[in-house]
């Protein structure tokens, strides 16, 4: 077998055993790697209506075919578990020298399922597999436990993943890191630190090879060439933090709990504000020419890397200007591992509460819009679970029915995931993009928002026709995801399907057409769907927060665009009907039966013409 | 003068009616600012007034912008015949690169005929709250482009354009000068109807921003200008777009930038028209982030 291993590791933490499995190729054919292989082996290894915090949620890591063979932006893993923010499927993606370690310690895909009695940490090397003790790791972040892990095994080369506090404390949205970069959304971090597990090291020697080596030198060589030109210039130049002083100009930055779509202030954030008064150095994950990454200096001379989204929710969402507090906000979400998107976003949403007079601790805490102080504070106590912040680590979605009264209608969250920084009701195929996504309001499962900004379509506008843009770029992103390739490459491509066919079967040897990848990526989104149908999916969760169905926007070039039901519900429509799903949005017999997916909501995946690997072994 | 300087009968009409009839036929917006009381004829303007009276010129050209719809304005007061419609243009050219351009005529500097943005209202404001009544004091705090008597003299070889009427005098001057050259002037006002440049903002954004040190940049362009002029005239005043934003022919963004008109529409057709007025971004075709 080329470009995999053809194997998975499984773990059990509270048995302390461990077994290797094998891989069918037909399994890896049909799903590839990353999130397809990922959300494969989770339809498979979870018991139906799992609870996402008990033992037997399994904690997915998957390697993918690309990695290691030192094409660029390919370094990248996917973490799949059942989420414990959203009660669906949490595909995460992550990268660096972390992914190459994956496949090189021998793994396509680790497996990890019980709870250990007491915190420990999972080393892998080769073949050799060890539960170790982690108890002195506890309350380190994941930068101090990488550190502590090396120093322990006496390796600087080891490569870890781990969680901070949050993780330990079961935050909703808590993150796994690795050097800083992080699976970062639907609380992986979480289902770790339920599994009493704070850390992962790897380190390996074993090689894959791939079919044609000089092949794919060839196609990699090429699009090295082009990635280190203007298609990526924004990346490579200043990073996703130039989105904003664009987004707020285009009326599409949300602002204050998505109140607005502009910031007054926006100027004082702008990615090229930060790059003329704070950039420190750009830095890059592990075999990437694009380097998207930049680290911005604070008043205190520490270092803190910045993406758009962090930008965004840490700053305009909750009504700040002062990058500097950003800066210190950040560094704390990433200290104790959270995902700076829903602390941003639970944040904005406690402030409103605070000033609607909703909720006598918020007050109490004079946690309000562009209010600094309490917004430090409240993300330590988030990662704590103390006082507010044992209510605020559950996430908008559970902490407005806590709360009550209409606070649910300001949760700005689809699937209980809150909303990353792409406002809906002036970016209409991200509307639909987001409220159908499996993953929830994610910007990263769908490109949705790419169809507003190319003029394809008037942004401002719903049309059923949507449905049709919204599905590609979900196909599109499901491919990418698990091959995996960066998706700031995407547009380095001039064919995507027909140049990406031609690199999978360089590296496995397959025959792959364009056609099969198109139909793999539709399999994948489909079997995502489908998982959480067996979990409970219900038409009602293809929707959108209240707020931005009867508001319109205040401000800005998109000043008095809304978004209204009927338009929504026409869009999700064509959607469905561009899917092949039923009215209701359920996935039909005879489209499981046309893509090789299991047929029965209940059943494990019995796929066709597979090679399951069979029961996992303990 | 004795009379209401607006009201003086000039070329058959009052001479604000003059002044307005002359300047429609190159501005779309014409705001005219009067006294609270003052009298004024019918006139194709927004009117308004001041909202606190005797504040001088500081006043008039705060109000005027106030109301104004234009990123920037050319002022002027009411008692000048013989605008230049070539001399205003060549002021109008200047502003993208600053806040104020006003000319330098014999030794003195003519507010009352000078083009401002309208990012100067606020410190206007304030000059008011402080009763600074002059303009001048504006001109140490912003911006400003001085245009020097030898380049006003191409346009305008004896500065009729600051030829006021303050006195009977004046006006009897004025009104000899004009029945000897009101030929000219019908020729001078017909003809650059068709080649007066209409302005576009053009804002950027990224890494086109970081490049150009500017947030944005005013453009003279032809009438019925299309996208690609916008470009080339962007490739002209700032060069060291070339290359890396736009292509090295100068006439379109590479791939990887993208254009869209007013914060509404994406553009990709080079041939796509502009209008006075328009604000163009250029920003990165990619917002992933």
């Amino acid at each position: 077998m080329y470009g995999f291993h053809g194997r998975f590791l499984h773990v059990d933490l509270s048995s302390g055993q461990s077994a290797w499995h094998d891989l069918a190729e037909s399994r890896l054919r049909a799903f590839f790697g990353g999130i397809g292989l990922g959300t494969s082996l989770l339809y498979e290894h979870a018991p139906p209506r799992v609870d996402p915090f008990g033992p037997a949620n399994p904690l997915i890591f998957a390697s993918a075919p690309l990695a290691g063979t030192g094409l660029t932006t390919t370094a990248k893993f996917a973490v799949v578990t059942k989420s414990p923010l959203t009660g669906f499927i949490a595909d995460s993606l992550s990268s660096s020298h972390f992914a190459l370690e994956l496949k090189s310690a021998g793994l396509d895909a680790l497996i990890i399922t019980g709870r250990a009695p007491a915190p420990v940490y999972i080393f892998v090397h080769n073949e050799s597999v060890e539960i170790r003790e982690a108890g002195q790791l506890r309350g380190k972040s994941p930068g101090e436990t990488e550190s502590l892990i090396r120093a322990e095994l006496d390796s600087p080369t080891i490569r870890v993943a781990a969680i901070g506090k949050a993780g330990e404390n079961r935050v909703r949205f808590a993150t796994i890191s690795n050097e800083g970069r992080h699976a970062g959304r639907g609380g992986v971090g979480a289902v770790m630190g339920s599994k009493n597990l704070k850390a992962i090291a790897l380190y390996g020697d074993r090689e894959v090879p791939v079919a044609d080596a000089r092949g794919v030198k060839e196609i990699a060589d090429r699009l090295r060439r082009r990635s280190l030109g203007s298609l990526t210039d924004k990346y490579r130049s200043i990073g996703t933090v130039a989105n904003l002083a664009v987004f707020n100009r285009l009326g599409t930055l949300p602002t204050r709990n998505f109140q607005q779509s502009t910031f007054d202030h926006a100027e004082a954030l702008s990615g090229e504000t930060l790059t003329e008064n704070n950039f420190s150095r750009r830095h890059g994950c592990a075999s990437c020419t694009i380097r998207c990454e930049r680290l911005f200096k604070s008043g205190d001379g520490e270092e803190q890397r910045l993406e758009y989204e962090t930008l965004f929710a840490l700053g305009p969402l909750c009504g700040i200007h002062d990058p500097e507090i950003v800066l210190r906000a950040a560094r704390l979400c990433d200290h104790y591992g959270l995902d700076t998107i829903s602390t941003g976003g639970t944040l904005a949403w406690a402030m409103e509460c605070g000033e609607k007079g909703l909720s006598a601790e918020v007050q109490k805490l004079d946690l309000r819009f562009g209010q600094p102080d309490a917004v430090l504070a409240s993300i330590a106590a988030i990662a704590e679970r103390r006082g507010i912040g044992a209510l605020l680590a559950e996430g908008t979605r559970r902490a407005a029915r806590e709360i009550g009264a209409a606070s649910l209608c300001w949760a700005m969250q689809v699937k209980g995931l809150e909303m990353p920084g792409y406002e809906p009701r002036s970016l209409k195929t991200m509307a639909l993009g987001l409220a159908v996504s499996p993953r929830g309001a994610c910007h990263n499962r769908s490109g949705a928002y790419e169809a507003d900004f190319s003029g394809e379509v008037d942004r401002l506008s719903a049309d059923p026709g949507r449905g049709a843009l919204v599905a590609a770029s979900e196909d599109f992103a499901a491919v990418l995801d698990s091959l995996i390739v960066c998706k700031f490459l995407r547009k380095c491509f001039t064919d995507f399907y027909g140049e990406a066919a031609e690199l999978l079967s360089k590296v496995t040897g397959w025959n792959c057409s364009s056609g099969d990848l198109r139909r793999a990526g539709e399999r994948i989104h489909n079997l995502k769907k489908l998982y959480n149908v067996r979990e409970g999916w219900q038409t009602r969760d293809d929707w959108l927060p209240e707020r931005l169905l009867s508001e319109s926007l205040p401000t800005g070039v998109a000043q008095g665009t809304g978004l209204t039901q009927n338009e929504l519900r026409q869009m999700i429509q064509g959607y469905y009907q561009t899917r092949g799903w039923d009215e209701q949005g359920f996935v039909p017999e005879k489209k499981l039966m046309d893509l090789g997916l299991p047929t029965d909501t209940g059943s494990s995946l019995k796929v066709e013409g597979w090679t399951n690997a069979g029961d996992v072994e303990v | 003068m004795g009379r209401p300087k607006a009201l003086l009968p000039f070329d058959d009409q009052p001479l604000i009616a003059h002044i307005v009839r002359l300047l429609q036929n190159f501005f779309v917006d014409i705001v005219a600012v009067a006294a609270p009381e003052q009298a004024l004829p019918q006139l194709p303007v927004t009117l308004v007034r001041d909202e606190v009276p005797f504040q001088g010129p500081v006043g008039g050209i705060y109000y005027g912008l106030k109301a104004a719809r234009g990123e920037f304005c050319f002022v002027t007061s009411c008692d000048v015949a013989f605008l230049n419609i070539a001399l205003i243009t060549k002021l109008l050219s200047y502003i993208s690169d600053y806040e104020v351009v006003v000319p330098e005529w014999e030794g003195r500097l003519q507010p009352l005929h000078a083009v401002y943005r309208r990012s100067v209202m606020p410190l206007l404001r304030k000059q008011l709250e402080r009763g600074e009544l002059r303009p001048i004091f504006l001109y140490d705090k912003v911006r400003t482009r001085k245009v020097a008597a030898e380049e006003i003299r191409c346009d305008d070889p004896e500065g009729l354009s600051f030829l006021n009427m303050n006195t009977p005098a004046d006006y009897e001057a004025a009104l000899k000068c004009w029945n000897e050259k009101s030929w000219k002037f019908a020729t001078e006002t017909a003809s650059p109807i068709f080649s007066l440049p209409v302005f576009v903002t053009v804002e950027l954004f990224g890494v086109a921003r970081l490049l150009a040190k500017t947030k944005s940049i005013s453009l003279p362009l032809p009438v019925e200008a299309s996208l690609a002029d916008v470009i080339a005239a962007l490739a002209e005043k700032l060069p060291v777009l070339v290359g890396r934003v736009i292509d090295s022919g100068g006439a379109a963004l590479v791939n990887g930038y993208a254009c869209n008109i007013n914060g509404l529409n994406f553009i990709r057709s080079p041939s796509a028209k502009v209008n006075a007025g328009d604000k163009i971004f250029i920003l990165s075709a990619d917002a992933g982030g």
